[in-house]
């Protein structure tokens, strides 16, 4: 990363810090909501943007997250086991669900994940011994952590932004590692990668397992951040909007995530001011943007960015010679 | 000397048509052999069968003695067979120098001592090298995508080479490939030979190249081996120049 980067980063995270003290609750609870569907959406960037396989399941695994997290709190294990158990099991669903990704690709491999996360949600509203169906499940705590209570918008706010923290860091230490190298290789062309010694499949597997568990812990935090969940919240739109969110934020770029959720989770909600047009307005932002800039956000800024750079150097060559003579 | 892969009566139909049709060679430590022929005779479909790439319809492959008959390209890689591909395969959106790094990581610790380990996977250095080696100093932070196409044909090569194979088969390295760089690539090929008594199987349709480069040329039309010889032997080989011009086609010169 160059200086502008850091800079940038640094300003942003005492932004993130400083940014719940100006705002009332509802404004504190939308940075919250933004804050986990960032990890959903890291995840998800993870599977696709880096890995190349399009999956159309990341709400259900949101959704597989909340629900684990509110019935093992709400039958008395402790909140950070059952934060632990959320990610886990949705790692291993994570891991079946690659399996499809290593016989098909693309967008069968959309329709794969679409019907698993229409599984998901009828699971969801039918099995009413599990999940209390339509009713949905309500009064979720939301935690303490050794006296530290996060029942107060702003503190669980904080707990959000160190979760975020906390996991933006493993990934990025991730896609620094050879791994990163290696997910890239799967999107670009698995051939090579395969003749090179790369063991497609399980890197496959483990992109799927990753990015789904990314989701399970966003859900694990969505629960309490809700306190009240209910089948439809984890519908295929939930999936759309994360697709929409990394595509939108720039898919393959690391701070693409970050950016894709505030467009996706705070755009709505400036557009209110257009009143009963807010999503039609939305949505015709969101067409502008892929349609003029397909790299995403980010992508543009990088551009932007790199323009700028270049400019500075032809300056600066240009004086230089302007001194010579 | 001994035999690094023994290819034995290989096989490969598609449907109704066989595209290899019982081939047997042998390639010997240290040779470079080359593998000529048609268009449509079959060396590529050869070569996939041997590295993995397609599962052969009968015959066996032997690598080192080993069987590898139907192994993964990928753990026969990592038992040191290294291949490039008949199209351009590099990877456009990572450096030179990450391609080089790519190509070679696998091959170091498992793959979770990767995930915990340096970031080049210690092998920094090693790409470096390779890249000076290949005379593509100068480009070591360009992305792979913005290379004219004979500077990653050079890419292509040096990655095969990276984890240091014990065999590297290359699928037409001259192909497209302008007259300037294809002297470099043959002989940046030939210096590597020499320096690491590396083993090559090279299919390649350029002849000057495969002439200037073989020790040892086998001619395969319609899936099987038609002539082997030394570059000299198969130029003047009546049945080769049949294969390549049309039959009556050697009366004539």
């Amino acid at each position: 990363m160059n200086r502008l980067g850091i800079i940038a980063v640094g300003a942003a995270v005492i932004f993130a810090i400083v940014v719940p003290f100006l705002l009332k609750p509802f404004g504190v609870y939308l940075i919250s909501m933004w804050a986990v569907l960032t990890i959903a959406a890291i995840g998800l960037n993870l599977t696709l943007g880096y890995a190349g396989q399009i999956s159309l399941a990341q709400g259900a695994f949101v959704g597989i997250g909340a629900y684990a997290v509110a019935l093992m709190t709400q039958a008395g294990w402790p909140y950070p086991i059952a934060f632990v158990g959320a990610g886990s099991l949705c790692f291993i669903i994570g891991w079946g669900l690659g399996y499809p990704a290593l016989r098909v690709q693309h967008h069968y491999l959309a329709f794969v994940t679409l019907a698993f996360t229409t599984l998901v949600f009828l699971v969801l509203r039918n099995e009413e011994w599990l999940t209390r169906g339509i009713y949905g499940i309500s009064g979720i705590e939301r935690p303490t952590f050794l006296g530290w209570s996060t029942a107060g918008a702003r503190d669980f706010y904080f707990f959000c932004l160190g979760a975020l923290t906390a996991f933006s860091a493993a990934t990025w230490w991730m896609l620094r590692s050879p791994w990163g190298r290696a997910f890239v290789a799967l999107r670009e062309n698995p051939v090579r990668a395969l003749s090179l010694g790369l063991d497609t499949r399980r890197y496959t597997l483990m992109a799927f397992a990753i990015g789904s568990s990314l989701a399970g812990f966003a859900g694990a935090i969505y629960a309490p951040l809700v306190q009240f969940i209910e089948p439809n919240s984890f519908a295929l739109g939930l999936s759309f909007n994360l697709l929409l969110i990394v595509i939108v934020g720039g898919s393959g770029h690391f701070f693409g995530p970050f950016v894709g959720t505030l467009v996706a989770v705070l755009l709505p909600e400036w557009m209110r001011i257009t009143q009963g047009y807010y999503l039609m307005v939305y949505a015709a932002i969101v067409m502008l943007l892929l349609a003029f800039c397909p790299s995403g956000l980010v992508g543009l800024m990088e551009r932007a960015a790199k323009a700028v750079m270049i400019r500075r150097n032809l300056d600066r060559i240009a004086s230089a010679e302007r001194i010579s003579r | 000397m001994t035999t690094v892969l023994q290819v034995s009566n290989l096989r490969k139909a598609f449907g109704g048509i066989t595209a290899v049709d019982g081939v047997s060679f042998e390639v010997r430590d240290g040779e470079i052999l080359g593998i000529i022929g048609p268009n449509g005779s079959g060396k590529s479909t050869l070569f996939n069968c041997v590295l993995g790439q397609l599962r052969p319809s009968g015959g066996e492959v032997h690598v080192d003695g080993k069987p590898t008959t139907g192994m993964r390209p990928c753990d026969l890689n990592r038992l040191g067979v290294s291949r490039t591909f008949q199209l351009l395969q590099v990877f456009p959106q990572l450096s030179v120098r990450d391609n080089l790094i790519l190509a070679g990581q696998e091959h170091q610790g498992s793959m979770y001592s990767r995930l915990f380990g340096r970031a080049d996977a210690g092998l920094g250095d090693a790409a470096d090298r390779m890249i000076e080696f290949f005379r593509l100093s100068h480009l070591v932070n360009e992305q792979a995508a913005s290379l004219s196409y004979g500077q990653q044909k050079l890419l292509d090569a040096a990655m095969a080479f990276m984890a240091g194979p014990r065999l590297v088969l290359l699928d037409e390295p001259a192909g497209g490939v302008n007259l300037t760089m294809l002297v470099n690539l043959r002989e940046r090929l030939q210096a590597y030979h020499s320096e690491r008594k590396a083993t090559f199987v090279v299919i390649e349709h350029q002849m000057e190249f495969v002439m200037a480069l073989c020790t040892r040329v086998l001619v395969l039309a319609e899936g099987r081996i038609i002539a082997e010889g030394t570059p000299q032997e198969i130029r003047s080989n009546p049945a080769v120049i049949d294969a390549y011009l049309g039959p009556g086609s050697a009366r004539h010169e």
